[in-house]
């Protein structure tokens, strides 16, 4: 029985060598691909770090770091966020708006920074086309280093340190950050001036109906609303005064969201609501309504444009007794 | 936990991992758990309905083969059948039938007080409760002996690379294979990684780039009719990319704990026939169709007219699988009309052909019939894609217009994209033309790489990676998922 047992084991060994052989040749192999992906990715990934969009909540950041007492603090999405400059005012100013925020987002972000408004301080509440049909948070990563983890919703580990650590790997991160560096790479009826204005405002507005749809659809706006007044609410609580705003747009941003598509989308809601605050409409002033120069596309002011409305809701605040 | 995500990777590598370090005779029970616990993370609630089915064919099938008399066994196997239909109906075109009854009451005003329910539809019963169907008929043949091992039956159930979308499997191929002791074996985990990554290459840098652009159109109230043409062309790719990633992931995994499953394309969008388009376009679905539904309908039919009426009939049945809504059953029936017209037509067109000398120029006429085909596969994707039979017939009709077609109008539709993801689809794209020509060329295209330069070969490698890592969209899960 020797003879077959001695080829058998031989043949066992051998092929346990060959199976070892051929693990450790994989394992070489893979460990090389990985380590050229890292290098080569590494630079990636600090190219979208580094990036403006990224970075978009930096002046959050910094106010966390080293907070001060403050005047004014104003939420809302990006119009908001282009919208005020307070410091030529010579009032202290904390913007929490960012692009696309829903007003679950103001809400936690007035609860986290509200504690820094000076007794007499006031809370600008940005109204905008997309306020009451916004479903959920689309940069939340915006959120991950500004607000505590508990209340980011939805909240994912994986995608928590992916966005801090890996933001390479988010390929929406990398397509802004990748945009900013090439902003003339559009068709030419792409870029924000084209027709006038007329087309960007036309994708916009197509956008913003899609999105009201889903939030019909969804029962978001009414979602929305209570959120609102609950904001109306925790401001008189806290004894926060409180104001609602509306920027300025382009003219022929007002082309598509005209008073008929302004009622539907957002007047509707507001009245319903009866809010005891005021609510200023900068909508449709005509100092910026017909003045290209204001504008960085026709719905966001550029730093001229923010300067220049700042002062006009500064003056408008002491009108009202609020300043 | 979808198949694109860090998580599945992770999972799969723990049980590969634990798959080789494990006896043979342990592995079912990994590979069950394993399949349990993936079904499990993406929908619980439906696990008991997954065991139930389990139980419920594993026990038919040993009932069938018991059976004395083939009568018997007719009997028994259409038992099986019909509960399990039974639970496919009920879940997935109970609400169909309901509003289709309804709609039907309300034109005859007749009263019908039968509500609305709400009713989730349980991920993959489609695709297990066919592969159960084929599971009994394919007993009651004698083709297949029912399976006593209750593990490694659940696994042929459940096997979690293929449970979601397939590729739909017989007994005969797939039981076997858990029953055989699969080595570590170098060449099976490599081309299961290549697939898997090519998989998640057409996935996340063609699929779910393409699919918010496909929705922009289709869900827009007033979309012109370039664009209508431009998002079903960019759909028919999107379909193929994504399901045939899913395909690709499938096998991937498969391969690399050792199981050889069905190959479900072979470039369908190069089909030169319809016929030939659902032989490369779902085929394990196809062969499904042919060997359970096509061949039992024509059984003692001789008459062409007979024939067609199967084929119509088949085609229904694939509409009707893929969703329970009548512009699914318009495709399908679209399909079934091509089927019949291609046959009927057959010499006709081949005397067309010679006519206008078009045959004398092989490669031309080949690429006229691939261009055809496309285009009629296009059109009836138009119903797929639509979310409602009047939106589908308002789409169609965009479609057909002519002046769609101008190419002014389909440049200036183009803008639907912004340039910059023009330029990064449209460079994706061309990798995976490349990749299939090669396949075309009745060469492997892993094979042929595995020929070239150790650099070559690693800087491809690298690059699929590296164009996932940062390039890659994950989008809501796999078409055919929602199946």
């Amino acid at each position: 029985m020797e003879f077959i047992r001695e080829p058998i084991s031989h043949f066992s060994k051998r092929s346990t060598v060959l199976k070892g052989f051929a693990m450790g040749r994989l394992f070489i192999k893979l460990t090389i691909i990985i380590i050229v992906v890292l290098l080569l990715f590494m630079p990636v990934n600090n190219f979208v770090k580094q990036s403006h969009d990224y970075n978009i909540n930096h002046e959050i950041l910094a106010f966390k770091k080293h907070p001060y007492p403050v005047n004014i603090i104003n939420l809302g999405a990006s119009h908001s966020m282009y919208g005020y400059y307070f410091k030529p005012t010579g009032l202290s100013h904390l913007d929490l708006a960012l692009p696309a925020q829903t007003i679950q987002y103001d809400f936690k972000l007035l609860k986290e920074y509200g504690k820094y408004l000076k007794s007499d301080g006031v809370v600008i509440v940005s109204i905008s086309q997309i306020t009451f049909a916004n479903s959920e948070a689309k940069h939340i990563g915006n959120y991950y280093k500004v607000l505590d983890r508990t209340e980011i919703e939805p909240f994912r580990l994986i995608d928590y340190y992916r966005y801090l650590y890996l933001p390479g790997t988010n390929s929406g991160s990398f397509n802004s950050a990748l945009s900013g560096k090439l902003k003339n790479f559009k068709w030419n009826s792409h870029q924000p001036w084209a027709n006038n204005g007329r087309n960007y405002s036309e994708r916009k507005y197509e956008k913003v109906e899609a999105q009201y749809r889903e939030a019909v659809e969804n029962n978001n706006s009414e979602r929305n609303m209570k959120q609102l007044k609950e904001i109306v609410n925790y401001c008189s609580e806290k004894g926060y005064r409180v104001i609602l705003t509306m920027e300025p747009v382009h003219q022929s941003y007002k082309e598509y969201f005209n008073e008929e598509v302004m009622n539907r989308l957002v007047f509707q809601h507001l009245k319903a609501l009866k809010l005891d605050v005021p609510f200023l409409n900068y909508m449709n002033d005509q100092r910026f309504a017909d003045n290209k120069n204001y504008f960085i596309d026709p719905d966001h002011l550029n730093r001229e444009g923010r300067k220049m409305f700042s002062w006009i809701v500064y003056r408008d605040l002491k009108k009202l007794g609020y300043l | 936990m979808t198949f694109i995500s860090i998580e599945f990777l992770l999972f799969f590598a723990i049980i590969v991992f634990t798959y080789y370090l494990i006896q043979h005779r342990l592995r079912w029970i990994l590979l069950l758990v394993a399949s349990y616990v993936f079904y499990a993370i993406l929908s619980i609630q439906f696990i008991p309905l997954l065991l139930a089915s389990t139980a419920f064919t594993y026990f038919t099938g040993i009932i069938i083969e018991k059976q004395e008399t083939k009568k018997q066994k007719k009997k028994v196997m259409l038992v099986g059948i019909s509960v399990l239909l039974f639970f496919l109906g009920w879940f997935k075109y109970f609400n169909f039938v309901n509003d289709s009854l309804r709609a039907i009451a309300k034109y005859m005003d007749w009263n019908y007080t039968v509500p609305y329910q709400e009713i989730v539809l349980p991920l993959a019963i489609s695709f297990y409760t066919f592969q159960a169907v084929s599971y009994l008929v394919d007993i009651y043949y004698g083709k297949q002996r029912a399976e006593r091992h209750y593990g490694y039956f659940s696994i042929f159930f459940a096997f979690f690379p293929q449970l979601v979308a397939g590729p739909i499997e017989r007994a005969k191929k797939l039981l076997s294979q858990f029953k055989v002791e699969h080595s570590f074996n170098y060449e099976n985990i490599n081309y299961g990684m290549k697939r898997i990554a090519w998989g998640f290459f057409k996935k996340t840098l063609i699929a779910d780039r393409l699919a918010p652009i496909v929705s922009s159109v289709f869900d827009s109230p007033n979309p012109t009719g370039s664009q209508i043409v431009l998002a079903t062309i960019l759909f028919s790719i999107q379909l193929f990319a994504d399901f045939s990633a899913c395909s690709d992931i499938a096998i991937g995994c498969a391969r690399m704990l050792g199981i050889n499953l069905t190959e479900n394309f072979k470039q369908p969008h190069f089909a030169v026939s319809i016929s030939d388009f659902w032989n490369r376009w779902h085929i394990t679905l196809s062969t499904w169709l042919r060997d359970y539904v096509f061949i039992p309908l024509c059984k003692g039919k001789k008459k062409r007219s007979e024939i067609y009426l199967a084929i119509l009939i088949t085609f229904l049945v694939s509409g009707i699988w893929h969703g329970a809504a009548w512009n699914f059953v318009l495709w399908g029936l679209i399909h079934g009309i091509y089927r019949v017209f291609g046959d009927y037509t057959k010499h006709f067109r081949g005397k067309i052909a010679s006519f206008i000398r078009l045959d004398r120029s092989p490669v031309l006429h080949k690429w006229v019939k691939i261009s055809i085909t496309f285009l009629l596969v296009c059109f009836s994707r138009v119903f797929f894609r639509s979310d409602s039979v009047t939106h589908a017939f308002e789409n169609a009709q965009l479609f057909l217009t002519l002046s769609s077609w101008r190419p002014s109008g389909m440049i200036k539709a183009l803008e639907i994209y912004s340039l910059l993801d023009l330029v990064i689809f449209m460079f994706f794209f061309i990798i995976v033309q490349i990749f299939q020509y090669i396949e075309r060329r009745n060469t492997s295209t892993w094979k042929s790489l595995s020929q070239r330069l150790i650099f070559t070969r690693f800087a491809f490698y690298i690059f699929i990676i590296l164009s996932v890592l940062i390039f890659g969209v994950s989008g809501k899960g796999f078409v055919y998922g929602g199946f």
